[in-house]
């Protein structure tokens, strides 16, 4: 085995990175793949409460990188997806003392034992940012489709090059197909435009993605989920499928058939 | 970095390609392939290579490959070529243009950088030389050029051609909407409606003032 490592990054925050490393983290599981999440953030809504775990962390990311505990000690494993892991953040402890070389080395380790390793970073391009990027294959910007968190995602893609991060992919979340429509929302030919890189999800606004979290379950796979779906789409397209994106206009069905009719 | 492999400097005969010293030769070929490619020569301009540059073999290699996108590739030091021009063509238009007061020998050569990316925002390039694009500028980006500016892609950003005072900068974009111009000590503010156009713009200073007019290429 030998894992591919993901960062999921943007620049910026609230827009959905720690929602889709978790996602995309169960979404791997379900296909059968052992993964193991990281957790280089420490908000409020980390991955522990995302996945349910918070109340089984015994140690956590400062712990192994001080070499208090082997990392295997400090994983912690998903109540219902056998091959999914966790390695939590710390809510006390000094996060600086996790550096890029620390992380790299973490890695490189755990590379041996996994498939994918997914690593949850914080907002911004501080030194969170770099730690976390350091030992990645391949990285995720996550955006929303406005302006300012576009614009955000450019300036981090900007920054992965000049990490020598070359191969970067996009996933867009929170899209509004109705405001999208109206104009008030980017669509998806304004943001490549910008970005320029190639796009691996489109997901919609969805409330069910704020009910599931509540429950410690995230909702990809969940078919009454548009946004459940959009998920498994991603994972399958990081597992190397190639996937059509969904058509994410609700009543498009009606709308062809009118179109069909003359009638639109 | 492969950038660095192959450096064009615009001279007045034309365009001089100028070798990083431990470039080998395979990575030359691939490099002026790749811009060649990319469309990065305009058809007709001669590009000289200094004859102690390159061994002969691979110097004829280089020409053959210009030959093929219809690029003239002289292998001779272009200062030789233009005294000889001088001397067996006065006639010629380029002599003409350069004006006997023109000191031909001590030639201020202009270098031109090339950036073979999108500039994404937050990234800055500050030169004295001019600067050509093959990407996008994107919103945040700057470019401060003591030259001028081509951009062979979409200028959304903030550009200043001639920042050190060359009124005769010019600014060139595919697309060019940029937040800001600036050339010399005049800025232009993108109208907050835009018209815009799908055509290649070219921004310069005329009568004291910015003007933009669309160009072919
Ligand atoms: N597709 C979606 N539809 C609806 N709500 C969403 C969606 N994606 C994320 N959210 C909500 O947006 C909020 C922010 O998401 P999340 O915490 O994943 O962002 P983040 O980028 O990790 O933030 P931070 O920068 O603070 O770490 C959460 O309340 C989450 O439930
Ligand atoms: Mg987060």
């Amino acid at each position: 085995m030998r894992a591919e490592i993901i960062v999921i990054t943007s620049g910026k925050g609230g827009v959905g990175k720690t929602t889709t490393t978790a996602n995309i983290g169960v979404g791997l599981a379900m296909n059968d793949k052992k993964v193991a999440l990281i957790d280089t953030d420490t908000g409020l809504r980390n991955l522990d409460l995302l996945l349910g775990l918070e109340n089984r962390i015994m140690y956590d990311l400062v712990d192994v990188t001080e070499g208090r505990v082997p990392y295997k000690k400090a994983l912690v494993k998903h109540k219902k997806f056998e091959k999914l892991f966790l390695l939590p953040t710390s809510q006390v402890k000094d996060k600086s003392s996790v550096n890029p070389e620390a992380l790299m080395k973490l890695c490189d380790e755990m590379r041996e034992e996994f498939d994918y390793i997914l690593i949850d970073c914080p907002a911004g391009i501080e030194q969170g940012f770099q730690t976390a990027i350091a030992g990645a294959d391949t990285a995720i910007v996550v955006t929303m489709p406005e302006i300012s968190a576009v614009r955000d995602a450019d300036k981090i893609i900007g920054e992965l090059g000049r990490a020598d991060k070359e191969n970067i992919k996009l996933i867009v979340n929170r899209i509004r197909p109705q405001m999208v429509e109206q104009g008030d929302m980017l669509d998806m030919d304004d943001i490549n435009d910008i970005l320029s890189i190639t796009c691996i999800g489109q997901v919609p606004d969805d409330e069910k993605v704020v009910t599931s979290t509540n429950r410690g379950e995230p909702v990809v796979g969940n078919e009454d989920s548009l946004a459940g779906r959009a998920y498994m789409n991603v994972v399958r397209r990081i597992l190397g499928e190639d996937v059509p994106f969904m058509d994410l206009r609700k009543d498009s069905f009606f709308r062809r058939i009118k179109r069909a009719f003359g009638m639109n | 970095m492969s950038e660095d492999i192959v450096k064009i400097k615009g001279i007045k005969q034309g365009l001089l390609l100028i070798f990083a010293s431990d470039s080998k030769f395979d990575e030359i070929e691939e490099n002026i392939q790749k811009k060649l490619s990319l469309g990065f020569f305009t058809r007709g301009t001669p590009v000289y290579i200094h004859p102690e540059d390159l061994p002969k073999d691979d110097a004829e290699t280089l020409k053959k490959i210009f030959a093929k996108y219809g690029l003239i590739c002289k292998i001779e030091n272009p200062e030789n070529e233009i005294r000889e021009i001088k001397q067996e063509e006065p006639q010629r238009e380029e002599v003409s243009f350069a004006k006997p007061e023109v000191k031909v020998e001590g030639e201020k050569v202009e270098e031109m950088m090339v950036v073979n990316k999108t500039l994404r925002g937050g990234q800055e390039i500050r030169t004295k030389a001019s600067v050509l694009v093959c990407g996008n500028v994107n919103p945040g980006a700057q470019i401060i050029a003591g030259g001028s500016i081509d951009i062979r892609g979409k200028c959304l950003g903030v550009v200043h051609a001639g920042a050190f005072g060359n009124q005769d900068a010019v600014i060139i974009a595919d697309r060019l909407l940029p937040t800001q111009i600036r050339i010399a000590n005049l800025v232009a503010r993108a109208p907050d409606e835009g018209d815009e156009t799908e055509k290649p713009e070219r921004a310069s200073i005329k009568d004291g003032q910015i003007v933009i007019e669309p160009i072919e290429r």
